[in-house]
């Protein structure tokens, strides 16, 4: 059976970089004897003296971390920050995204309801579980490499950020979505015109709108478009207030009066279009479906612009 | 009262540095690790073997000090001694803890 300093000195060379190992262990030999012949000649035993002398050492692992002069963590302080705000951020959208679009995929491929549930959570977890192994691994590598030292980013006060303003991310999301569905709106009414899922004889696109309405609605209806992203882009610069949420009440009125009027009218759909549909009784359901869309809408937002002006007035006060 | 862990950190704290002063400066005679932690100790630097081992070794590395294998004597020993690097370090480091103790001096002088 091997000494007990035997056991110690390989218990503690054996993680250290070979080129290293054999000066140590002869080193620490050495050490651990000269401790033992002093705490002999104090008047222990042999046995006695080797085992108060490693247990004066203490724990070879902590003694090997120390020699190896290397870090005994994955990631340490100084890129501790980096790697978490980083990986927030990726965890925070990914995952979602990839599930959706697996949903999506499967959606498509027409595949039944649980397999579409199933295969959003497997490849939202899927993703969680690589986002977090692969970070990790960049920043451990990173934290081993020689280009160590310095700080991924160098900080200077210009990197400061603003205090939160309350609400001010939710401004943001609804700014975001807000420019999104007006370019998407205004993206749609073009694509109708110039490529319907529907052609004419002569393999021209049948529109769902009614033709007429490139006159005068359809322009007036991109000028409102356009009001509605300054004042989207005015509103997430101060805030909601009192003014604000009369002018989008204004602005939404000024859309869905003439839509209603035109949807009663029945001045909106193409005819050619809906016959080319087959749907015989389009009248009775489009034109009040209509007629709700455009009322409903204006009417929800302008509620909407009230209570967040009086949220923001109580905050304010 | 602070409790005794914290009490025991902030001496090492304060005292972490002085052993690397200590080694430089004792070691302009060249010695090997255990005698130099008995000498350390009856000079009155408290410090654990598993702490000055690994640090000759990182001077070293730091080309503050040199080292050599004496096999003459039965026990083959690591000799330690200090390099004109690990000597200039040295004098700074001792200038540095005067002007230490003299602001403390200045700091108790001020308090009364």
């Amino acid at each position: 059976m091997n000494s007990l300093t035997d056991r110690y000195t390989w218990a503690v060379v054996r993680s250290l970089p070979e080129a290293k190992r054999a000066d140590i262990e002869r080193e620490l030999r050495a050490s651990v004897a000269d401790d033992v012949e002093a705490r002999m000649a104090g008047g222990a035993t042999e046995q006695q003296a080797e085992h108060d002398a490693l247990v004066a050492l203490g724990d070879p692992d902590r003694l090997a971390v120390s020699y190896a002069d290397r870090p005994a963590y994955l990631i340490g302080p100084r890129y501790y920050f980096d790697y978490v705000r980083l990986l927030k951020l990726l965890l925070s959208f990914i995952p979602a995204l990839a599930g959706t679009a697996a949903g999506l995929a499967n959606a498509i491929a027409q595949q039944p309801v649980g397999a579409i549930i199933a295969s959003v959570i497997t490849t939202a977890l899927m993703v969680i579980v690589h986002l977090g192994f692969w970070t990790t691994l960049v920043f451990v590598i990173l934290e081993r490499s020689s280009a160590a030292g310095k700080p991924l980013v160098t900080w200077e006060p210009s990197l400061l950020p603003e205090p939160p303003v309350p609400g001010r991310a939710d401004a943001r999301i609804e700014l975001c979505s807000s420019l999104f569905f007006l370019i998407a709106a205004v993206v749609a009414v073009v694509w109708q015109q110039v490529a319907s899922v529907f052609q004419d004889a002569a393999g021209d696109p049948i529109p769902v709108l009614q033709p007429e309405l490139w006159q005068f609605w359809i322009p007036a209806l991109f000028a409102l478009v356009a009001a509605e992203v300054v004042f989207a882009v005015v509103q997430y610069r101060r805030g909601w207030s009192w003014g604000l949420a009369i002018a989008n009440t204004v602005l939404s009125a000024l859309i869905a009066i003439p839509g209603v009027l035109l949807a009663l009218g029945d001045e909106i759909v193409n005819p050619a279009f809906v016959e080319r549909t087959g749907w015989d009784d389009a009248d009775t359901v489009l034109v009040p479906l209509i007629v709700v869309m455009f009322a409903g809408i204006a009417i929800w937002d302008s509620i909407l612009g009230f209570v967040k002006a009086r949220r923001a007035s109580r905050v304010a006060a | 009262m602070v409790n005794d862990e914290t009490r025991t950190a902030h001496l090492q704290e304060l005292r972490r540095g002085t052993v690397v002063l200590a080694c430089l400066v004792v070691l302009r005679e060249p010695d090997y690790g255990y005698a130099l932690l008995e000498r350390l100790e009856q000079l009155g630097f408290a410090v654990d073997a598993n702490t000055l081992y690994p640090l000759l070794r990182r001077l070293e590395t730091q080309g503050l000090l040199v080292s050599d294998w004496n096999t003459d004597q039965a026990r083959p020993r690591k000799f330690y001694r200090t390099s004109p690097d690990g000597e200039a370090l040295a004098e700074l480091l001792v200038a540095d803890w005067h002007a230490l103790t003299a602001s403390i001096d200045k700091l108790h002088g001020g308090a009364r």
